[in-house]
């Protein structure tokens, strides 16, 4: 009996101490997770901020590119510039214009092995097309033209608004943003079957951009258009317009892959985005736009559209807010016409009058404007849409305290219908009701679940499915259910950052999610090394990020170090911090990754500086600060560059570049001196023909890790003794890099092949190991370097200064 | 005891045997005992100002409330716990809660001041747990004594004792722990849920 008894306690003892080790491991499982998903959560955070902080940036490169227009005078030098820039092509109508896009000279050589289309195509042609690009062909330029053609074609007799129906128990697959993104939509296809007369598709639009295959993408798109007229539905997104593409990328890549044809062909796609529908409807329940609607959007309004419509006219520099077609204005005298990029400033011939002043003076005028102006725009920007943000309270309540017009700038009938377009493809929901125009991008509003079902309602629908913006999981629902994200580009901001998603949606109108990772990479990843590729991804950014403010950080610093000790509490670290870069981040978290040590709790900043860096300035010629500068803004440098670029050339002229410096020094508020842009422009006139190549000029703006500089060092001596290569040139010593007169990369290839396969290797190594915490390196994960569509960050260039 | 700041959790020197022989028989159901002694109000804050701030700003990585309201439902409270490295039990985090009722866990809100004081409790427990304690855990389930054990008993374990894991949570601990007989060497599990 006892000794039943002895087993009993025994047995229970032993469950006890299973028991507590259960709770023991338990509970470090949860801190583990916990720590995993707080990683994840500010590596989100950071990746949106510094997508936000770019559209800021592009915003008010926009703002001011208006206020140029309304305020300069005749007489300036830089009156040919800005004419230069706005001024409009020829007109011409449709049947001329499709003599200019005439592809029947285009000899296709036999030497092509790509597909070579026949009109009108089939089915097997557009499956061949898929096919060849999966292979990494390129189609020939003369088919381009030639299938463009027929697009464009198409396009102008299809309505604004696509109908169409679940009947014949047909399930319609919905897919959102690709950007670019050859890799997912070959998921999709390969997941869901190709377009065809049993699977109807709908796009949801942001087909280009970003990406690397935006082109591939579009043309693979409108063959099946083509060839499945009825059955396939592309819907426009905001970045189907050809402004937009100067700067996030398209343009550039369609003239390094056309470099013959790429004008022409930007200049057809353009008229062909002009040309995109608006907005899906299916079985009359269920509408599919872009990016959303507002209290005002009416699909009557919308259906009608195709009218010649006068771009809206300024109310006060303070509201500044340049979407206007200038191409429209020019047109609407001839025929009618689609309204082509809704974010252009309006031609200098509509305007009504300016001042005589010259450009110079501006500046000052300038400043104070675009000072007041920021000022607002700043505070209204940090509301970060993220739902983890702290400054959802400073935006509303500003607004709410704010008596600013909404709207009410939009009164005009005659602006109506921009808006409508506008407000289609560039909204955001948001949680609150109501609806407030959009400042974080600049175009289109926020509005709530009270206009959702307002919407809903008048228009007999019951849900809305749109695109815009990049989710977790692909997907997300708001308002109730009754508002769907779908987002298809997966690992947008960084391999593993993200899922793709589409949708099947039958006559029951319940939509069926299927999710997907397009990387091979991340299949075998488990989450958390996810987590941990993406933050490392992040982290990186950020700290280049922090880099090129250095100057503006040192000040915010001694500004508080008054006795100059070179130290600084981590507190007032992240204050400083916050008030230089405006990034709506939780840096108090992020700073055991972001600083390697402190002594006493302070942190000695300078030694931080040298830790995060980089390569150590050492120019003469050129002062730090300006680099700093001119680093800091380089994607609106290119901007100005590619729209001083009116024929797409890709080239400008030494005359053009100087105007697009002064240009840039007044948008700055910046002097930059005549000798700095002789400077520049001498050390990137490689041609020697007076023409500056933009992508070589960009290619002198890329941040060089040091490690990996001596590795490419070593390398080019390497290769240096063995070939005898040139040796460096003196050229000014940037710090960032010098111009690429010795690398052997062509700006259009990812990477120099030579170097290329070790420095992938040296990518899986960070850097900077004391700025770095995270304990895993990606070990032998090498990261995404030369197919990363993040801008360039992840990019290695074997670069080597001089000496 | 100072709390932590957000780093790869240290190892502490602790008394954990206590704790673990007051657990009566079956399961750990202690807390009735302590409750008087749970005054939040009466907490004294000994964080400084910079690890307020810092506090501050991981509450506001989890603030899911539309407006930014600066709230966290009580389902959260034990993550930003331990997401600023502090190891509560879900026991442990409910009693600091005041012992909420199911329901209430995600319906309820907790602003940041309110969370202060009980972060400071929880930071107060001596019982964190080293890496020998996690070890002795996962001994008990070595049946053969040569530092593996059983994927599957362990997935059973921690699904069915304890504060029970659901099975989402136990795949992610164990992904890519097995070998290819189902064996975890725990030294390098254990190492591998304290880097994390």
């Amino acid at each position: 009996m006892v000794i039943y008894w002895c087993e009993i306690l025994n047995h229970f003892f032993f469950l006890n101490r299973q028991d507590l080790a259960a709770v023991l491991i338990q509970r470090w499982y949860r801190q583990y997770a916990a720590r995993m998903e707080m990683r994840r959560r500010y590596t989100w955070n950071i990746f949106q901020s510094m997508e936000y902080a770019d559209l800021q940036d592009q915003i008010k490169l926009y703002n001011f590119l208006g206020y140029l227009m309304d305020n300069f005078t005749p007489s300036s030098s830089e009156r040919n510039l800005i004419s230069h820039i706005f001024r409009e092509n020829e007109v011409c109508r449709d049947a001329e214009w499709e003599r200019y896009f005439s592809y029947t000279n285009i000899d296709v050589p036999d030497i092509y092995s790509g597909p070579r289309l026949t009109f009108p195509l089939d089915m097997d042609q557009a499956a061949d097309l898929v096919e060849a690009f999966k292979n990494k062909q390129q189609l020939h330029s003369r088919y381009v033209l030639q299938l463009l053609l027929e697009t464009w074609k198409l396009l102008r007799v299809l309505p604004n608004i696509n109908r169409v129906s679940t009947c014949h128990s047909k399930e319609i697959t919905i897919c959102g943003d690709l950007h670019g993104q050859l890799e997912d939509l070959l998921l999709i296809f390969y997941k869901n079957g190709m377009p065809s007369l049993e699977k109807p598709y709908v796009f949801n639009g942001d087909y280009v951009d970003r990406g690397k295959d935006s082109m591939e993408i579009l043309l693979i798109l409108f063959a099946f258009l083509l060839v499945f007229p009825g059955n396939v539905y592309l819907n426009r997104g905001n970045h189907e317009d050809h402004i937009i593409n100067l700067r996030y990328g398209f343009t550039k890549e369609v003239l390094n892959k056309y470099k013959l044809h790429g004008k022409r062909i930007l200049k057809l796609l353009q008229k062909i985005f002009s040309w995109l529908p608006l907005v899906t409807v299916i079985d009359q329940r269920v509408l599919i736009v872009h990016g959303g609607i507002s209290d005002t959007t009416d699909l009557a309004l919308i259906a009608r559209y195709v009218s010649s419509l006068r771009p809206p006219k300024k109310k006060t520099p303070s509201r500044t807010n340049v979407y206007a077609d200038s191409e429209r204005y020019v047109e609407m005298v001839i025929c009618k016409n689609r309204r082509g990029s809704l974010t252009f400033p309006k031609p200098f011939d509509a305007r009504e009058s300016f001042q005589r002043r010259s450009l110079q003076d501006f500046s000052s005028t300038v400043a104070r404007t675009l000072e007041e102006e920021f000022e607002v725009r700043r505070r209204q920007a940090e509301f970060s849409l993220s739902s983890f943000s702290k400054s959802h309270r400073i935006l509303s309540s500003a607004l709410s305290s704010d008596s600013e017009p909404e709207s009410s700038e939009f009164t005009d009938t005659g602006n109506d219908e921009w808006k409508q377009i506008l407000d289609l493809l560039w909204s955001d929901p948001m949680s609150h009701n109501g609806c407030i125009p959009n400042e974080v991008r600049g175009g289109g509003c926020y509005w709530g679940p009270d206009v959702t079902e307002d919407f809903l309602n008048r228009h007999s629908l019951q849900l809305i499915i749109r695109s815009h913006e990049c989710k977790q999981d692909g997907y997300e629902f708001c308002h109730n259910r009754k508002v769907l994200t779908l987002f298809s580009a997966s690992n947008y901001y960084e391999v593993g950052s993200n899922r793709g998603a589409f949708i099947r949606l039958g006559p029951d109108l319940v939509p069926y999610f299927v999710q997907y990772q397009a990387t091979r990479m991340t299949r075998g990843l488990s989450f958390p090394q996810n987590v941990k590729r993406t933050e490392h991804t992040a982290l990186k950014i950020l700290r280049e990020q922090l880099f090129v403010h250095k100057s503006d950080l040192l000040s915010a610093f001694q500004e508080i170090d008054k006795e100059n000790m070179g130290l600084i509490c981590l507190n007032d670290w992240a204050s400083a911090i916050e008030r230089v870069l405006h990034l709506d981040l939780p840096w108090r978290v992020l700073h055991p990754q972001l600083v390697s040590s402190t002594t006493d709790g302070k942190l000695d900043y300078h030694g931080w500086f040298r830790d995060l860096a980089l390569k150590k300035p050492s120019s003469e010629h050129i002062e730090q600060t300006m680099l700093e500068t001119l680093y800091r803004h380089r994607s609106t440098l290119e901007t100005i560059f590619r729209i001083v670029d009116t024929n797409n050339s890709g080239l400008i002229t030494f005359e053009d570049f100087r105007q697009t410096l002064k240009l840039l020094s007044a948008y700055l508020k910046m002097e930059i001196s005549d000798e700095v842009i002789n400077e520049l422009v001498i050390s990137t006139d490689t041609n020697n023909d007076g023409s500056i190549d933009i992508d070589e000029f960009m290619e002198a703006f890329r941040l060089v890790d040091k490690s990996r500089l001596k590795r490419g060092k070593s390398l080019l001596k390497l290769m240096q003794d063995n070939q005898s290569l040139p040796q460096e040139t003196e050229t000014p010593q940037t710090v960032y890099s010098t111009a690429p007169q010795t690398s052997q990369c062509p700006a259009s290839q990812p990477a120099d092949p030579p170097a290329s396969n070790t420095t992938d290797s040296a990518c899986s190594q960070t850097a900077n190991p004391p700025a770095s915490q995270t304990a895993d390196s990606p070990g032998s994960l090498t990261e995404d370097c030369p197919a990363s569509q993040t801008e360039d960050l992840c990019h290695i260039s074997v670069v080597v200064p001089p000496q | 005891m100072a709390p932590k700041k957000v780093e790869p959790k240290k190892p502490e020197p602790k008394k954990p045997e206590p704790k673990k022989e007051e657990a009566p028989a079956p399961a750990p159901v202690p807390e009735t005992p302590k409750e008087p002694e749970l005054d939040l109000k009466s907490v004294p804050l000994e964080f400084t100002a910079d690890q307020i701030e810092e506090f501050r700003d991981a509450f506001t990585l989890f603030d899911e409330t539309p407006t930014g309201e600066m709230k966290i439902r009580y389902a959260q409270c034990g993550d930003v716990m331990r997401a600023l490295g502090h190891n509560p039990t879900n026991a442990d985090v409910l009693t600091v809660l005041g012992k909420p009722k199911a329901e209430d866990m995600n319906t309820k809100y907790l602003d940041f001041e309110k969370f202060l004081p009980m972060l400071q409790h929880v930071s107060r427990t001596k019982d964190q747990g080293t890496f020998e304690d996690f070890a002795e855990g996962l001994r008990v389930f070595d049946k053969e004594g040569n530092g593996t054990v059983m994927g599957a008993e362990l997935r059973h374990v921690l699904a069915t004792l304890g504060e029970k894991m659901t099975e989402d949570e136990v795949d992610r601990l164990m992904a890519g722990q097995e070998d290819a007989n189902g064996c975890i060497n725990y030294t390098s599990f254990i190492k591998h849920i304290l880097s994390g």
